[in-house]
């Protein structure tokens, strides 16, 4: 009597449940889905979250509007001045301050500075998962120059806290600006460098190509948005769409795919490294002069040395310090463009200086329900491929 | 189009349904009571010079402090990618058992956003297919970003100076 006779191997309709995360080294973070697996293929993928859920949005209601600044931070670790930038354009939106140019193009760097070395931590992480040990290591090296910059610029290696509500925290230094020629003198060959590793490995292609296909109504239906919605098709990117901060004045290319698998991902987000170093240059050949924040003393605090001979600059200090800037009453939203898609605040304001609601639209929370959805009937080996394509950062997706 | 464009269009395709507008810094907002709001989502997702394909968020908002009647606000936001505009729809929920229709069936983008505002604030989705909590732990009581949930710290567990710090504190009168 056979295996098959005796019933043993009857297994037609048995699957299993096999977790996966929030401990595993590619969920990046603490992600955790629950595969039911048909042998190898994912029948369904359920997602389960909330494993980093520290509560900023309930902290951020009863805290001043500049405090919270330090908190959106944390939110998208791997974007401190996108975050800062969506929270202080929703507050001055409210406010109806207007911003200097200096100002305006001193945040477009900080945010492309950031986009380069957040898309550095996704190729390399991404690349690690599928198995090129390589890249990793290459990325880390170039995203360590951001981060002495970011350091030069602010004291703050991550967490730079530099875009303020009004301006910026303080001047571009020498240092800093020169920092910056270097960098972008240096940084085109090494994504070539990158490109040369992967874009026509065969290995590579195998792994990602066809895999975690997205069509452009899905993309769309299931609100992904950035990158992950630009590689299926869709020529949507809020720089361009609704600029903010001045990016009508660059010059770059939007980089869009029709593939909607992981390895357009990967090209569009390699593109963009290219497109936002493009960005840095124009901005820094023609950096405007004059104020890195507004003049008006309700909002930013007066220059110091005025603090000795003004005694008005002394009372506006005195009571921005302790007081901080009450915002009039209303609600707004402001998207802007972060390097895993739309990043934006809805703020309630009931006129004082605390915000009455802050929500925060994260584009990784938003994407977790299309991402499962492309897990099913894929095999269990690219499930960690998906995950890195859609480049989810918990801190945002928990809040 | 622009914001006054958009709200002419929504108010003439949809007379009765649009209890009133607004146009907060340009931004076209319009208020819908939870029973009509399946119908004037389908409407501006359908209609060709509207066009609002992408659901960008659902937020949900409570105006205990600020004593609005009702009490809870489900804060739609939606945007077009072909024309590059935008509209928020502001759903007024009452106190008594807080409850909006899904817009899922629409927008799949919108499970997650829905399943955290009855998460954060107990507002029951009516015909959600996963209607649990999302963010908080499954036993968890109440609902954190309601007015009336108090900011509170938790009592730490255990800690190796805990009798000399209580000690100090007792001892120190807090200097605010």
């Amino acid at each position: 009597m056979s295996v098959t006779e005796q019933g043993l191997l009857e297994r037609d309709k048995d699957t299993m449940t096999l977790n996966m995360g929030p401990q595993h080294p590619s969920t990046h973070g603490v992600f955790r889905v629950i595969l039911e697996m048909d042998g190898e293929v994912v029948e369904t993928a359920e997602p389960e979250i909330g494993y980093l859920h520290t509560g900023i949005e309930k902290t951020s209601e009863n805290k001043r509007y500049v405090h919270v600044i330090p908190m959106t931070d944390r939110l998208d670790y791997l974007n401190p001045p996108g975050n800062n930038l969506a929270f202080c354009l929703a507050t001055e939106k409210l406010l109806g301050v207007e911003i200097p140019e200096r100002a305006q193009a001193l945040r477009v760097i900080m945010c492309e500075l950031a986009r380069i070395a957040s898309h550095l931590v996704w190729l390399g992480t991404h690349a690690l998962d599928i198995g090129a040990m390589t890249v990793f290591l290459y990325c880390w090296r170039e995203r360590e120059m951001v981060l002495d910059l970011n350091e030069e610029i602010s004291g703050v290696r991550m967490m730079t806290s530099y875009i303020r509500i009004g301006g910026v925290a303080k001047d571009a230094t020498r240092p800093w600006l020169d920092g910056i020629r270097d960098f972008i003198d240096y940084f085109p060959a090494k994504v070539d460098e990158y490109e040369s590793l992967l874009t026509k490995n065969p290995i590579w292609m195998d792994r990602t190509q066809g895999i975690g296909v997205f069509s452009r109504e899905e993309a769309i239906n299931w609100s992904l948005s950035g990158p992950a919605l630009r590689a299926s098709g869709v020529n949507w990117d809020i720089r361009k769409s609704r600029p903010y901060s001045g990016y009508e004045k660059y010059g770059f290319e939007v980089p869009v795919y029709q593939g909607g698998d992981i390895y357009d991902r990967y090209r569009v987000r390699v593109e963009e490294m290219r497109q936002s170093r493009e960005i840095i240059n124009q901005a820094i050949q023609k950096l405007p002069t004059g104020d890195y924040k507004t003049p008006d003393n309700k909002v930013s605090l007066p220059p110091r040395e005025t603090l000795h001979t003004s005694m008005e600059a002394l009372i506006h200090h005195f009571k921005l310090v302790s007081e901080g800037v009450s915002v009039p009453k209303g609600e707004t939203y402001v998207p802007i463009e972060g390097p895993r898609g739309e990043v934006g605040f809805y703020i309630v304001s009931d006129g004082t200086n605390v915000p009455y609601r802050v929500k925060l639209r994260a584009p990784s929370f938003m994407a977790i329900p299309g991402m499962c959805q492309m897990m099913t009937g894929c095999y269990i080996a690219d499930v960690v491929g998906i995950i890195g394509s859609i480049d989810i950062v918990m801190g945002e997706v928990d809040r | 189009m622009t914001g006054e464009e958009i709200i002419a269009t929504v108010k003439a395709g949809l007379p009765d349904t649009i209890q009133d507008t607004a146009l907060p810094q340009g931004d076209a907002v319009i208020f819908v009571a939870p029973d009509c709001l399946q119908k004037v989502a389908a409407f501006l997702k359908d209609d060709p010079s509207l066009k609002f394909d992408y659901l960008s968020d659902v937020s949900g908002v409570d105006y205990l402090i600020e004593e609005r009647e009702p009490r809870f606000e489900a804060v739609y936001l939606l945007y077009s990618i072909d024309h590059s505009h935008s509209i928020r729809i502001r759903v007024g929920i009452e106190e008594e058992n807080p409850s909006v229709p899904t817009v899922s069936e629409l927008w799949k983008g919108a499970l997650y956003p829905e399943q955290e505002l009855f998460d954060m604030f107990g507002i029951h989705i009516e015909g959600h297919p996963r209607m649990e909590r999302l963010i908080m732990p499954k036993d968890w009581v109440g609902h954190p970003l309601r007015k009336d949930y108090p900011l509170t710290t938790e009592p730490v567990a255990f800690s190796y100076n805990r009798d000399f710090k209580s000690e100090l504190v007792k001892s120190k009168p807090p200097t605010r």
